[in-house]
């Protein structure tokens, strides 16, 4: 059985990420390529021989099993329901939506259509996580307190959509949803509540009156406490590479962390220092895409259980949209 | 120069282990009397008997040596003010261990009383006086790395009681004597080098703290959400943390984030432990111990400013502890100091 797919969306996260993971996977075709700009379309379709579109509703119209939306996260929920609606499984980019009504949009769509919608949080498919979590099953740890912080210097200028709010949902969404679904992921536990502190610090965040670093305390049920930080303003120099995971596990039976900033990187040191990188943007491996992919695939072969299902994007969502309110009241809000 | 003569009263903190081998061996400081109050009174007398300095049975005892012209206070913290507030009263300057007290009334008492009998009152806080954290609140301060605008503090110790042979640590699990578990331990330190980088004080904090990892009758880690007046936004994780196969014994680390630059600071310094038939630490002549009992020995002897004074350590306590009553309400507090 071999798998339709169109792709919607051929920017950033497609190039760097999914169009090797794609080229990569078997029992799959990518058979189509959409992206509003004409050239991104070509560009990718070339990749696969496949056909390339620039209007939505004529690249629906095309045979297709599965429709990838790998489009900015404002668009996530239209291009989702539309695809859902004209009979496609849909695998979605992390955030799952712009907000928790339109996710909640979305998960009704797919749930009326019997069909599958899957989030693309990698997180879960990167291997340094997934270990970490075996072991910490495997060694009773008993996480109690967990620090994670995902930091970058976003590369982008002010007028493009992650640092509109309206647009990306800012980075306590677009970041801030991998963090979440982490510590959900890593507790075990259901979250209660959120405090969250924001701040502006580069141009561009207070340009678009937005927050470019952001901190929430989240309690988890059993008395947890999950710690997220997540920044776009991070002034890491080159050499430190450009994005940064930080992870401190504290449990009942011992304690894991993950920085860095503390192990000895394999590096080049010649007139400067340099952390060579297979991609200046990415946050994970691109190995963690292609599992991802094939297990999604899997599911909607029906030959897989889902590792995280659309209920557990909208939980990452939901949290990260409380930590917002939160960081406008200055209160605790409830999750 | 000439040395100043320095009292111990008690070593119920094991830090009077550390003070101990550095005023002995201080430039400017000679150990003269050791008291023997509170918890470990046999340490006390060996350790009077290592360093050849007089052993009394109590504090007041040694309050009343007129040898002693300072002492380094280092009973239960349930006992600072009374000590604090004697050795006050017989003139006798005050290198005070931490926390300042149990609560703000006893160390206004405390202030107070210093105040009033014209000796200098100082609180030791370590990180401020290595040398990573210097150099980071130097480079703070030419504006190497702009605008200080966030910090991630870590002021973790390993799992008590600390794995030092032969003394009573029992009084830090008993929160009347301690005012606390974990967080009150060590926090102080971590809220004492945020206050000295960014010159400034925080105006809310939000913290939850608990007996979350061994089961102790006390809490044993906390984190704080602390915002600042000038805007610096502060993350500080403190306590117990630190499991024994942990490579770092205490960890004191800053991330620093400003608007122009990032910097990694690591400031602990780590003794070593000697392995046998026994296990013995080694206190080897810090830097940070050296800096504080030299600059309390100079602020004395040239009768100078101490570098810092019992209102900054009760803003310290003010801070910790209503991070303390955040975490017990689940809710953000004001601050106003």
């Amino acid at each position: 059985m071999e798998l339709k797919v169109g792709v919607v969306g051929c920017g950033n996260i497609f190039n760097l990420a999914h169009r090797n993971a794609l080229r990569a996977m078997e029992g799959v075709r990518v058979v189509a390529c959409m992206d509003v700009i004409g050239e991104r379309a070509d560009e990718g379709a070339r990749a696969f021989k496949a056909r390339a579109f620039t209007n939505l509703d004529e690249f629906l119209d095309l045979d297709t099993d599965v429709v990838e939306v790998l489009t900015p996260t404002y668009t996530h929920a239209e291009i989702a329901v539309k695809a859902l609606k004209a009979g496609k499984h849909v695998i979605v980019e992390k955030p799952i939506a712009l907000t928790v009504e339109e996710g909640q949009r979305m998960i009704r769509t797919a749930e009326k259509e019997d069909l599958h919608l899957l989030v693309g949080h990698v997180r879960r498919f990167d291997k340094r996580w997934v270990q970490m979590k075996e072991i910490i099953r495997k060694r009773n740890i008993l996480p109690m307190h967990i620090r994670k912080s995902e930091v970058q210097y976003l590369p982008f200028p002010a007028d493009y959509w992650y640092w509109d709010e309206g647009r990306s949902g800012g980075v306590a969404v677009d970041l801030g949803v991998h963090v979440t679904d982490f510590l959900r992921w890593f507790f075990g536990s259901e979250p209660v509540s959120v405090y969250a502190v924001g701040k502006a610090i580069r141009e561009e965040a207070r340009a678009n009156g937005t927050f470019d670093h952001f901190v929430m305390m989240i309690s988890f049920e059993g008395e947890k406490t999950g710690i997220a930080e997540v920044s776009w303003a991070y002034p890491y120099p080159a050499r430190y590479g450009v994005f940064y995971h930080q992870v401190d596990v504290m449990g009942k039976n011992g304690r894991i962390r993950y920085t860095p900033l503390d192990t000895p990187v394999v590096g080049v040191a010649k007139a400067n220092f340099e952390m060579p990188r297979f991609s200046p943007l990415l946050s994970t491996f691109p190995d963690a895409f292609e599992r991802e992919l094939r297990h999604f695939f899997n599911v909607i072969k029906g030959r897989e259980e889902p590792l995280i299902t659309a209920e557990d994007a909208l939980i990452a969502l939901k949290i990260a949209e409380k930590a917002k309110e939160s960081a406008r009241s200055g209160e605790v809000v409830e999750v | 120069m000439r040395k100043l003569n320095f009292g111990i009263i008690s070593y119920a903190h094991p830090h009077a282990l550390r003070f101990a081998s550095q005023i002995a061996g201080g430039k400017n400081t000679k150990l003269v009397a050791v008291s023997g109050d509170g918890s470990n009174t046999d340490v006390a007398r060996a350790e009077a008997r290592k360093y050849g300095a007089r052993f009394y049975e109590s504090y007041e005892e040694l309050l009343r040596d007129e040898n002693v012209e300072a002492v380094y206070i280092a009973i239960e913290t349930y006992r600072h003010r009374e000590v604090a507030v004697r050795a006050a009263e017989e003139g006798k300057h005050i290198l005070l261990e931490k926390p300042i007290a149990l609560n703000l009334k006893d160390a206004d008492e405390v202030i107070k009383s210093a105040k009033k009998a014209g000796v200098k009152l100082m609180l030791p806080f370590n990180p401020r006086f290595t040398d990573p954290l210097r150099k980071a609140k130097e480079m703070l301060d030419t504006g190497e790395i702009g605008v200080l605008e966030y910090v991630n503090a870590i002021s973790e110790n390993v799992k008590p009681p600390i794995f030092l042979q032969g003394l009573d640590m029992s009084w830090f699990l008993d929160e009347r004597k301690s005012g606390g578990g974990g967080f009150m331990d060590t926090a102080p330190h971590g809220v004492d080098s945020l206050l000295w980088l960014t010159g400034d004080v925080p105006k809310k904090v939000y913290a939850d703290i608990g007996a979350k990892i061994y089961g102790f009758p006390v809490d044993d880690i906390g984190t704080a959400v602390l915002e600042f007046r000038k805007g610096v936004l502060a993350v500080l994780t403190a306590g117990w943390g630190n499991p024994k196969g942990y490579s770092y014994g205490v960890e004191m680390k800053y991330y620093l984030v400003g608007s122009e630059g990032f910097l990694d600071v690591r400031t602990a310094y780590p003794d070593f432990t000697v392995y046998q038939e026994r296990a013995e630490k080694v206190y080897w002549d810090r830097p940070d111990v050296r800096g504080i009992v030299e600059s309390f020995a100079r602020a004395v002897l040239r009768d100078e400013e101490v570098p810092i004074s019992g209102e900054l350590a009760k803003k310290n306590l003010a801070i910790v502890l209503a991070a303390y009553e955040s975490s017990r309400k689940g809710k953000p507090v004001k601050l106003d100091l």
